[in-house]
């Protein structure tokens, strides 16, 4: 049996003390290497789950685990967020008084890395995301398939073992959201990452190799593909 | 890219709100440099004058007025007899506004007293006798009073002529009209009254020894007081008055810069929210959050305060050339004064920043993801 990366047990989530309540009790685990597709409707609960998974939140009660760790008590959340975890937002979340390569750069601060170090790294990550001719360029100026492909290689930085993508497409045309999920889904597999993604598309979420299904802070199906 | 790259690029990123916060820090800063710097100076040029002079002990009654409080010239003479007192000169020293300029030295002396000797003449001659109806001048003072040799000149009702010009050694000496005291009492109505007397000690006196002279004189003579020359102007109530409000008007120049730069940093932080979140999201601790806002209010600080220096030395600079000004001023601009003033502006950078970082810690990374 593959160790499990995730684990959680009877998860919830409260918001505006109980009446808000965005997770009503949620099992489940994720292994190594796996590729879990979120799905559910609006409100379900998916992005508070995926907060929940990138100690972004903390949650209400239950329990929940990384590699053995339990999330809410890590000593250093921002160290776990930094190292182990890469985050691919909807709405790219670029800064954009930086570059594409300053950008990249942005989270190895909180590593040893010196500044040359720094520089060569993400230049190369903007490489593998097919940008290096826009690594002097500011997010204003590219398009939101480039954005998201700087976001991509900002969450490889310092070579994370989890990515988390909350709706990496939803911004953006198909043709374009085509190509940012077949990138993401070929960094995962050559780094073999675990990759935790949330989406309405079922057609994204076929190319997963498990889709959960959520409905109103619950787990209602758990389906291998 | 550095982490101060990051801390610059904040500020840059308004640069006309970030310029207006200089320009605000810049002037609270120049004012400090300004208003200090002219109340230093202006006790270190009289301590200047006073060595010049030859001056070991200034014996007067600085009250609240600018010039020290008159008493009766038979001071002079019980002081004179004590013990290791080598000479001493009865002065009358007035300002006053002389024909259309304002506020100059008078110094009247006594005839023949030491605080002559010190005069070098530059040209044109001394007054004959004590009753000639003379001054001379020192060479700012003539410059500002546009007066030669010959020129008449006008004190109180009596019209006395120019018949020298001299190098006093000294911004206060060069800036006198000097006279003879007998004639300056007679013009004044002030017979028989001085409220100066300068004291030459015996050569070769300590420090120490020339205190133990001043308390001798102070139980002598309790009328006026002895002091250290130099000392004297420091301890007077107007300097003290003067002094206490430019350190006051700076104080309230930096509780305003204050204000202004926490009200820049809040607003920063405020619409960087979600910026703020990103990083936390993708790893910053919070710490770093706090202390690129915390740099970014130093630089602010830093960077206002080299402005403000500057202003402030240009400001007083161009003061100095004023008519109404020149001659009366030697702004101590040391380097002292200036590093002081950075360090007080970076000091409000960094307070005014304490909380707006408080604040951008206390934003959560969640943030980021709701959209
Ligand atoms: N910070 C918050 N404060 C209060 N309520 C919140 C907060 N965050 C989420 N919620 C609520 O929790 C519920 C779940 O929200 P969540 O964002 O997880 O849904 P979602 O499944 O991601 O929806 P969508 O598909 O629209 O993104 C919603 O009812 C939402 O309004
Ligand atoms: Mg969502």
């Amino acid at each position: 049996m593959k160790p499990h990366v995730f684990a959680a047990v009877g998860l919830k989530k409260e918001f505006d003390d109980g009446r808000v309540q965005a997770l009503r009790g949620v099992d489940f685990s994720i292994a190594q290497g796996e590729f879990v597709a979120i799905t559910g409707p609006s409100g379900c609960g998916k992005t508070t789950l995926l907060q929940m998974l990138g100690a972004l939140d903390f949650p209400s009660s239950g329990t929940l685990h990384y590699r053995g760790n339990s999330i809410p008590d890590l000593p250093e959340p921002a160290a776990y967020r930094a190292r182990e975890i890469g985050i691919i937002f909807q709405a790219f979340n670029l800064l954009p008084t930086f570059t594409a390569l300053e950008n990249v750069q942005i989270p190895m601060f909180e590593t040893d890395m010196r500044a040359a170090e720094r520089k060569e790294r993400a230049g190369l990550l903007l490489k593998s995301v097919g940008l290096a001719e826009r690594r002097d360029h500011f997010p204003a100026k590219l398009s939101g398939g480039e954005r998201q492909r700087v976001a991509i290689a900002r969450s490889l930085a310092n070579s994370p073992s989890v990515l988390l993508a909350d709706e990496p497409t939803g911004n953006l045309d198909s043709e374009n959201a085509h190509l940012i999920l077949d990138l993401i889904i070929r960094l995962q597999r050559e780094q073999n990452m675990t990759l935790v993604l949330v989406t309405h598309d079922s057609g994204i979420a076929q190319r997963a190799s498990r889709v959960v299904h959520m409905k109103d802070g619950r787990i209602v199906s758990d389906l291998a593909t | 890219m550095t982490f101060f790259t990051i801390v610059v690029r904040g500020l840059l990123r308004r640069p006309v709100r970030t310029g207006l916060t200089l320009v605000g820090i810049s002037i609270g800063i120049a004012a400090v440099v300004a208003l200090v710097g002219i109340s230093r100076g202006f006790e270190q040029s009289w301590a200047a004058g006073m060595k010049a002079r030859g001056t070991d002990i200034v014996v007067s009654n600085m009250g609240s007025a600018l010039a020290p409080k008159p008493f009766d010239a038979s001071v002079r003479d019980r002081i004179a007899s004590l013990p290791r007192v080598a000479a001493t000169c009865a002065i009358f020293v007035d300002l006053t506004s002389i024909e259309d300029s304002s506020m100059m030295v008078v110094s009247a002396r006594e005839w023949g007293g030491f605080s002559w000797k010190s005069l070098k003449l530059i040209s044109g001659r001394m007054p004959h006798d004590a009753k000639e109806p003379a001054v001379v001048l020192g060479q700012t003072a003539a410059e500002v009073l546009k007066k030669k040799i010959g020129d008449p000149i006008q004190i109180e009702a009596k019209e006395l002529f120019v018949v020298g010009i001299v190098n006093g050694g000294a911004l206060v000496e060069n800036g006198s009209v000097i006279l003879s005291l007998p004639l300056f009492q007679e013009i004044t109505g002030n017979e028989g009254k001085i409220n100066i007397i300068d004291l030459r000690a015996d050569p070769g006196m300590s420090e120490d020894d020339l205190k133990n002279l001043c308390a001798q004189i102070n139980t002598l003579v309790p009328e006026a007081r002895a002091m250290i020359a130099g000392e004297h102007v420091g301890n007077s109530q107007a300097y003290r008055f003067i002094s206490a409000m430019s350190w006051g008007t700076s104080l309230l120049a930096v509780i305003v810069g204050v204000l202004g730069v926490m009200n820049t940093m809040l607003m920063t932080v405020f619409e960087r929210k979600q910026e703020i979140s990103i990083l936390l999201a993708i790893g910053w601790k919070r710490a770093r959050v706090i202390r690129m806002v915390l740099w970014e209010s130093a630089l602010l600080g830093l960077l206002g305060g080299i402005g403000g220096v500057m202003i402030g030395a240009v400001g007083v600079k161009v003061l100095e050339t004023l008519p109404a000004i020149h001659g009366l001023l030697e702004p101590d601009l040391s380097t002292g004064l200036m590093l002081v003033s950075i360090v007080i502006a970076v000091a409000v950078g960094v307070i005014s920043g304490i909380y707006p970082a408080w604040r951008s810690s206390r934003l959560t990374p969640s943030l980021a993801m709701q959209g």
